[in-house]
């Protein structure tokens, strides 16, 4: 009789405690192996890429045929940068074969064994405090949780959750994204971590170091998560309060996260592997 | 048993949908939650049990997508669905006002909830720039609350030939035991 009348109660409080649950669960083990997740994530990447249609028809329409203001400038500039680059592609070239003689001169051999794996963007999420895109590809492919992410410019972030033919990319400026990485010019190690919409902060560098505004800002490699020399983006900003250990660095990413169309995925075995099988032997 | 059926693939085409509108006019600089105007939709409009359904499944698909933890949209929405339930037991008039301030504030605390749970569990820092992005929020969700009422209204009575359906519920600030 009790259950009867308090039916609709019971249910509800029985709804608030389940999530609860769910929600305490995740805090501490965390979600990424979760199957109704990855079913969610399976299912909603496939009517986000229904949606997409409509919406790329569209950009594809009104940047081809409508929004046409400033293309001849933009045609001359890039001439003068095709001529640029390829005179520095000549020296690079020859940067690249004298660098390789002398790596194999001192026998250094990459131990990541890492290929590349090609994938489209199908969509982008971008909340409060999150910033991630869709892949078109998943676990079929050999993607796992951990896997760095790029475009041609540099690193762009890391797989975070995987389902069967999709995958999900926390981006640098997410704010749970937190990369080892140093300053090329000085050495000086930090962690770059995500800050919302506008850049990246890299934390934990002395007050002692010398960083200015415009140096380059690379993965180091300590981590065991990314290999060491990806480009993360260039200082944009340093300060130095008058309190605390620590400067505090603005990073700007080189990728622009919002025109992101194709990202590479570092397949094969992570460090984190190598590091375990070497552990092992 | 259709509802309950179709309302996680409902859920899962909704919170696409939002991120794709989201995306194409705010460029993803604001969040439109045009699911948590449709949550407190079911908190004036559907059974209790139903609309509880909805809130969860609709929470933890915001979850999955968002990348927030499993659970903290699911708890946040049932929450707010709740809510709506008891307002729309005080006051029966939908007044479009009232739609409003009830969207407003249910932002606003939806946004408390959030910042609290990032801050005191998860450990986030900075998010005092987070704070005017959520006022906006608010105001958005405000609008988009009463745009989901009005559009609702206009499609019940287009299924039911011109009539609506009211919620049979209890009027004593009681759920009621079957609606």
């Amino acid at each position: 009789m009790f259950f009867k009348n308090y039916r609709t109660v019971i249910l509800i409080c029985a709804a608030v405690v389940a999530a609860l649950v769910v929600l305490t669960y995740s805090l501490k083990y965390g979600s990424e192996t979760w199957a109704a997740k990855r079913l969610v994530l399976e299912a909603a990447a496939s009517v986000q890429k229904f949606f997409n249609i409509p919406v790329d028809w569209t950009k594809n329409a009104w940047s081809r045929y409508v929004y046409l203001v400033g293309l001849e400038e933009d045609n001359h500039k890039l001439k003068q940068t095709v001529t640029e680059l390829q005179e520095r592609l000549v020296q690079g070239e020859e940067g690249r074969l004298e660098a390789l003689r002398l790596k194999k001169l001192l026998e250094l051999q990459d131990e990541r064994q890492l290929n590349y794996v090609a994938a489209r963007v199908i969509g982008k999420e971008q909340g409060a405090f999150s910033r991630s895109l869709w892949i078109n590809k998943g676990s079929a492919h050999g993607f796992k949780p951990g896997m760095p992410v790029m475009v041609s410019q540099g690193l762009i972030g890391r797989i975070t959750d995987v389902s069967w033919h999709n995958s999900k990319v926390m981006l640098l400026i997410d704010q749970s994204s937190n990369v080892d990485a140093l300053v090329q010019r000085t050495r000086a190690q930090g962690i770059v971590r995500g800050a919302g919409a506008r850049d990246c902060v890299m934390r934990y560098v002395s007050k002692t170091q010398d960083v200015r505004e415009g140096d380059l800002v690379l993965t180091s490699g300590l981590s065991n998560i990314f290999p060491k020399g990806l480009l993360i983006g260039r200082v944009s900003h340093v300060e130095r309060p008058n309190f605390g250990l620590f400067l505090q660095i603005h990073v700007a990413p080189f990728a622009d996260f919002a025109s992101v169309e194709e990202v590479m995925v570092a397949t094969g075995a992570l460090p984190q592997d190598l590091a375990g099988q070497k552990t092992a032997k | 048993m259709i509802y309950y059926l179709l309302t996680p693939f409902a859920a899962i085409v909704l919170v696409v949908f939002q991120n794709t509108l989201a995306d194409v006019l705010f460029s993803g600089w604001l969040p439109l939650e045009l699911s948590l105007a449709l949550v407190i939709y079911a908190g004036f409009r559907l059974d209790a049990l139903q609309g509880a359904v909805f809130a969860f499944i609709v929470g933890f698909v915001f979850d999955c997508v968002s990348g927030a933890p499993p659970g903290l949209f699911a708890i946040i929405y049932l929450m707010i669905f709740i809510i709506s339930f008891f307002v729309s037991m005080r006051f029966a008039a939908e007044k479009l006002l009232l739609i409003a301030v009830v969207g407003l504030a249910c932002s606003l605390i939806e946004s408390a909830l959030v910042l609290a749970v990032y801050y005191f569990i998860l450990k986030f820092e900075n998010l005092s720039d987070m704070l005017f992005a959520f006022v906006l929020q608010a105001l958005l969700v405000s609008f988009l609350s009463v745009g989901v009422f009005y559009v609702m209204h206009r499609m019940e009575r287009f299924f039911n030939g011109g009539k609506r359906e009211f919620p049979r519920r209890a009027a004593a600030g009681r759920i009621s035991v079957q609606a």
